[in-house]
């Protein structure tokens, strides 16, 4: 079973990194695992399915405004309310950009097999290299919960 | 006075929003569109070594980051005062060229594509990238995915990374191409020109042979007589990648013709209180408001505003694709915003033959693609079409090459009052007396679809399955009236 953990957003945008940043964190333990990738992307919609293809099952990890507090986990699925970079992608979402991979015979992970780590951001309107606070506290929460979600890919 | 507000995106802070402000005879009085502020990029460039500026200005667009990065490379040149040797101009332009064909094919199949190929009046839920596959065949979609799968592939093997690429320098680019690479560059724009007259001919059959279609591209709804600017070369055609900035009237006629670093002497910025966003508008005509006319210094950036703004293209399959456009739309210039689409299509076929020209010139693969600068930096300006504009870079330094200042237009900046003025008269036709007519959402989003927007500079984008919301307000603020689109 080939697995993905894909970091997503945009590295001088403020919290918007905060998906890169727990992917770097995973890779630093976990890049020698056999059938795991850890990868980073700046991208959404149909460059970001274009990165899926060939996986079994994918985590993908990103910033999400809902109003919830700062930090905070969300578990999604494909569908449920939008992170930053599953909501666009100049003009389509993740949703319909994985129909229109699969329509074209992509090899692509069934819906039900992508799971979405939302981490709840502060502030991604203001450039900074840095993340705010309580997000910066939720990056060792978001590395645990993708270590969990990888030990449950292993028992499966 | 009434007001009504329709948020794009209301799930997710931060996103635009349009408002529409009625007299009090329930008439439409204005219509704005407002989007969100990102913050402090000047000021998270200043103190940095200009030399990072292709790859921090790549970030700060999540859809057009290859256009910064060309803007900022050749604002380097010009900060360094240094001569790009022909083989890296050429390059540059090539790799330019194939990021053109990939963008224009994202947008017409996922963004412009639904409102035509689909049609107007389809069901909300046909209107989108599935409904263009449905229409066309399902052979596009691996069409589709092909074209951007080899325009990344490609830009990637010349420029380092697939999407935000790392490779211009003043002076030149970091690396060349061999003859190997040519080979497969070459192979792949064939299939992209394949691609853009397969896509042109679907704009025929589906489109051009519509009655109805075609009346709402011509009518008046999204009719701007604006002035139009575009890029040309020497000869006055369209060029994405360098030469001057030709700005014409509404009549069609040269207005002015300048070298991109002069464009503080030809452009004004207007500041509206509603908005952070400043209006670019033409210096020597005036600020008249968000009108139109040869009075009123309201200018088009768009792939329609540079086919006016040429006599002519460069590449033979594409020159009659320009003039079947002209021919078929009344002449010289166009102004229905609409047939922007078209136009879209028209610089596809431009870029995809560009690509295969210079993939197969001899000078490609040589390896002196780069001058090393010796001058002392100070100040420069670098301009590109971009996609979706004329984008440009502006940038000072110490003696040291330290950012001091850095300014930035960017392509959809260009075309805020001509997108304010197409929703403004989308209300006008869709409100009277205060009641909203269904359809509104659609018109409106029609209209700004057209500029294939990008505000923001970042993937928290507008367009596509937009969530719209509309609130129809009464004198005193009460919701008289909520109207709602995609919205889960």
């Amino acid at each position: 079973m080939r697995s993905l953990i894909l970091g997503l957003g945009n590295a001088i945008l403020g919290d918007d990194a905060v998906g890169l940043r727990v992917a770097r964190a995973v890779a630093e333990r976990w890049a020698e695992t056999d059938g795991l990738s850890v990868a980073e992307e700046e991208c959404g919609g149909l460059a970001l399915v274009e990165q899926l293809a060939g996986f079994d099952r994918v985590l993908l990890v990103d910033a999400i405004q809902t109003g919830a507090a700062p930090g905070t986990l969300h578990h999604l699925a494909v569908g449920s309310v939008p992170t930053q970079r599953t909501a666009t992608a100049h003009g389509i979402n993740l949703r319909m950009a994985l129909e229109v991979g699969r329509r074209s015979g992509m090899s692509l992970p069934a819906e039900s097999a992508i799971t979405i780590l939302g981490i709840e951001a502060a502030d991604v309107l203001t450039f900074a290299e840095t993340l705010s606070p309580d997000v910066e506290d939720a990056v060792p929460r978001a590395v645990q919960a993708a270590e969990e979600w990888l030990s449950q890919k292993e028992d499966a | 006075m009434q007001r009504i507000s329709i948020d794009p995106i209301t799930r997710l802070e931060g996103h635009g929003k349009i408002d529409i402000f009625l007299n009090e005879e329930g008439e439409v009085a204005n219509a704005y569109f407002q989007i969100p502020e990102l913050r402090g990029f000047e000021v998270f460039c200043v103190g940095r070594p200009a030399e990072d500026m292709p790859n921090l200005t790549d970030r700060i667009c999540g859809v057009c980051p290859e256009a910064h990065h060309m803007a900022a490379s050749k604002a380097l040149d010009a900060l360094w005062h240094v001569e790009v040797p022909p083989a890296g101009k050429k390059l540059r332009e090539l790799m330019y060229s194939i990021f053109f064909a990939t963008d224009h094919t994202t947008h017409f199949y996922a963004l412009g594509g639904p409102d035509f190929i689909v049609g107007p009046d389809a069901p909300a839920a046909e209107r989108n990238i599935l409904g263009v596959i449905e229409k066309v065949g399902m052979d596009v979609a691996s069409k589709v995915l092909k074209m951007r799968h080899d325009g990344h592939y490609l830009i990637q093997m010349m420029a380092a990374r697939r999407v935000q690429p790392n490779w211009g320098l003043p002076g030149g680019v970091s690396r060349g191409i061999n003859e190997e690479q040519r080979k497969e560059i070459e192979k792949l724009g064939r299939d992209a020109i394949e691609f853009a007259l397969f896509s042109l001919q679907a704009f025929r059959d589906i489109v051009l042979k519509n009655k109805a279609y075609v009346d709402l591209i011509l009518g008046d709804i999204f009719n701007h007589h604006t002035y139009s600017m575009g890029m040309v070369d020497a000869n006055n055609r369209t060029n994405f990648y360098d030469g001057m900035i030709r700005v014409v009237d509404p009549d069609g006629k040269e207005f002015v013709k300048y070298a991109p670093k002069d464009y503080l002497n030809v452009l004004a910025e207007h500041v509206e209180p509603w908005t952070y966003l400043k209006f670019p508008y033409l210096k020597k005509v005036g600020w008249k408001g968000l009108v139109d006319g040869k009075d009123s210094g309201v200018y088009k950036a768009t792939p329609l505003s540079r086919l006016n703004a040429a006599d002519s293209l460069a590449t033979p399959k594409a020159q009659e694709a320009y003039e079947e456009f002209f021919k078929t739309l009344g002449g010289k210039p166009v102004h229905a915003t609409l047939a922007t689409h078209w136009a879209r299509l028209v610089e596809l076929l431009y870029a995809a033959e560009r690509w295969v020209e210079l993939a197969t010139d001899s000078e490609i693969t040589s390896p002196n693609y780069r001058t090393i600068p010796t001058a002392v930096p100070d100040e420069g300006v670098g301009t590109v079409e971009a996609p979706r504009g004329t984008l440009t870079h502006h940038y000072k330094t110490d003696s040291r090459g330290i950012l001091t200042e850095v300014n930035l237009i960017v392509g959809t900046t260009n075309n805020y009052a001509p997108i304010a003025m197409s929703c403004k008269k989308a209300a006008e036709k869709l409100i009277h007396k205060g009641k909203v007519t269904e359809g509104l959402l659609n018109m409106v989003e029609m209209g700004f679809r057209a500029y294939d927007p990008c505000f923001g500079c970042a993937t928290h984008s507008l367009p596509g399955q937009m969530p719209m919301e509309v609130r129809l307000r009464g004198p005193n603020g009460e919701v008289l009236e909520v109207l709602t689109k995609n919205l889960a």
